[in-house]
């Protein structure tokens, strides 16, 4: 069984509430942020932790790829099955309704990215209680609509009418994958805290690569961190991100 | 300009517009629908025109008649949409026009899958339409050479004066990569579209645009003013790339687009195994890199050539004819959206280098 084991100890994050909704642009690392985390929190050991992918836009790298690793770490995936798997189309198993109104445990919902992805929450909305779940905003400064102040608050503002839902906090996520620098993580905090003033949301936590995060640069970081491990890589990266 | 993380076709597609691309024509299909909703929203802002057809017929037509006007135009489409698309693509090489035509490949034939092939090589690289005519093919293995060749589509379009199409699989239109985009575009001068493109004829002679020749000797002139360009294309248009081509390689693995990123990678772990392999990349499809390869393939050391792709052995029958039986030619490929693993590759060349130990042993 696979056991994150940080050679730094940081603060990682901790939610008291039992839903998590992971959003976010295209390629903010919503995914990779949700799988790591249920990680996380299954390492954390308090509860059952399930897992929701709920990307209705992509049809490829998606947090269901993960999901027989996720199974064997006693994490609950719930994806679509069979030739669906495949399928890009807007599928919301019954199971997903169920797992947030029964609120047993964790629940990680993995949403599609922007304003279009985040519509999937929009139909879930009446299931959802206020003060029970945290919605996350993804934020990945290098990507072309959120890498400024107002790309990041015109996405706030659009996944927030489309989902109708309310954000509760910001995951600073900048990164540029295998060529991602510690100066790019640290900027991309600097815009997460801008967005955060802005926004008058709380940045939840710092995430990047493991090789990153645990930099000296990081130490007197005053938010909580999530160290990734990459887990939906590309083919070509199987076999090196297999060790 | 700083690197930015983007999907694919959000690279292509504003490369495209860096490119001087003013007009794009399309048709969402899966895996390449973000090119067109990347440039719903970036076309307006650069003063461009974005129009969606009711099916990649129309699209296909559009961009014939878009293109008349001696303007940068293009679509994008994914396989079954490429189908459709055909007839037009026919029509505009046989009346010399300008427009790219990128194809972002799923799993067919038929309605198939949405995951990623290289099925349509048959067709971009044969000509998928009637006709002596042929495309100029690119196939960009990474995000950032998808940009590039996106750019140099549209100045090889214009340069030639018919249709390029750029070939990638559905991994390169979905996958996110740090890409960087030239601060200005700059190309080698261009002949003028002055002399033939419909601009409106209220000062001048009415131009016809036409692909239709009835008298059979204008026909056969036509057919080979053609000709002439693709042997242009083919004096100058050829590009490949290769790694860890050594004389200590006994096999020579041949793959492009993304197949030939996941050779690198078995290549890199049989290296440190203690086995040599060289991976031999065409770019061009067609032109096809044929005298590059003959000579990496014909070298003293290389014992056999092994093709693989993400499709039933098509480029194959170009390595084959590229070789002239000069080396055995095998293949190796996987379809329908399955992607062959690092561990696959490695597999097919252990196999080969022991088959080869075994038939060299019985000479002795």
């Amino acid at each position: 069984m696979l056991v994150i084991s940080p050679v730094k100890q940081h603060r990682l994050p901790t939610f008291s509430k039992s839903i998590l909704i992971i959003v976010g642009g295209y390629g903010s690392g919503k995914s990779e942020v949700a799988v790591n985390l249920s990680r996380q929190l299954v390492n954390a050991g308090s509860a059952p932790v399930a897992i929701a992918d709920l990307d209705i836009v992509n049809p490829y790298f998606r947090s269901r790829e993960a999901s027989e690793q996720l199974t064997s770490l006693g994490i609950r995936t719930i994806n679509p099955t069979g030739g669906q798997h495949y399928a890009d189309l807007p599928i919301i198993l019954p199971e997903v309704k169920g797992a947030i109104e029964q609120r047993q445990g964790v629940l990680v919902l993995d949403v599609g990215g922007d304003d279009v992805g985040a519509r999937v929450l929009s139909s879930l909305s009446e299931s959802f209680i206020e003060d029970t779940y945290e919605m996350l905003l993804v934020l990945n400064g290098n990507r072309p609509f959120t890498a400024d102040l107002d790309g990041c608050l015109k996405m706030i503002n659009d996944i927030e009418s489309s989902s109708r839902l309310k954000f509760t906090g910001i995951v600073s996520n900048t990164h540029l994958l295998e060529e991602t620098t510690v100066q790019i993580a640290l900027d991309g905090l600097e815009l997460a805290r801008q967005v955060s003033r802005r926004s008058d949301l709380p940045v939840a936590f710092l995430s990047g690569l493991r090789e990153i995060i645990e930099c000296d640069e990081f130490d007197n970081v005053d938010v909580p961190i999530l160290p990734l491990e990459r887990l939906l890589l590309k083919p070509w990266e199987s076999s090196a991100g297999d060790e | 300009m700083a690197k930015v993380l983007m999907k694919g076709n959000e690279a292509i597609a504003e490369a495209a517009l860096r490119a001087g691309a003013e007009g794009y024509f399309c048709y969402p299909i899966t895996p390449q629908t973000e090119v067109a909703e990347y440039l719903s929203k970036r076309m307006p802002e650069v003063g461009g025109m974005f129009l969606q057809g009711e099916s990649e017929l129309a699209v296909g037509n559009m961009l014939f008649g878009a293109a008349s006007t001696g303007k940068r135009v293009f679509t994008t489409s994914s396989s079954p949409g490429i189908s459709l698309m055909q007839e037009a693509i026919s029509y505009m090489a046989g009346a010399e026009l300008p427009a790219v035509i990128i194809n972002i490949m799923r799993g067919g034939p038929g309605l198939g899958g949405i995951l990623p092939a290289q099925a349509d090589y048959f067709q971009a690289v044969k000509g998928g339409g009637h006709g002596d005519y042929r495309t100029l093919v690119l196939a960009p293995s990474t995000v950032q050479e998808a940009v590039d060749l996106t750019m140099l589509c549209f100045h090889l379009a214009q340069k030639y004066r018919n249709p390029v199409m750029m070939i990638g699989d559905g991994m390169i239109g979905q996958m996110m990569e740090a890409v960087e985009f030239p601060d200005s575009y700059e190309e080698p001068p261009l002949p003028s579209t002055d002399e033939w493109a419909a601009t409106g004829a209220l000062d001048r002679k009415a131009r016809i645009i036409k692909s239709l020749f009835l008298d059979p000797l204008g026909l056969e002139n036509n057919v080979l003013i053609l000709e002439k360009k693709y042997q242009q294309m083919i004096r100058e248009e050829v590009r490949c790339e290769s790694y860890k081509i050594s004389a200590k390689n006994k096999i020579l693995i041949v793959a492009y687009g993304t197949m030939a990123r996941i050779c690198q990678t078995a290549i890199d772990e049989l290296e440190a195994e203690g086995v040599s392999v060289g991976l031999f990349r065409p770019i061009s499809l067609y032109p096809f890199p044929e005298k590059e390869i003959l000579k990496e393939a014909t070298r003293k050391n290389i014992k056999s050539v092994l093709t693989i792709e993400m499709s039933m052995a098509q480029m194959m029958e170009d390595v084959e004819r590229a070789i002239q039986g000069r080396r055995p030619v095998h293949f190796f490929g996987r379809t329908g959206g399955i992607v062959p693993t690092p561990e696959e590759v490695k597999e097919q060349v252990l196999k080969l280098l022991t088959v080869k130990h075994r038939s060299s042993k019985k000479k002795s």
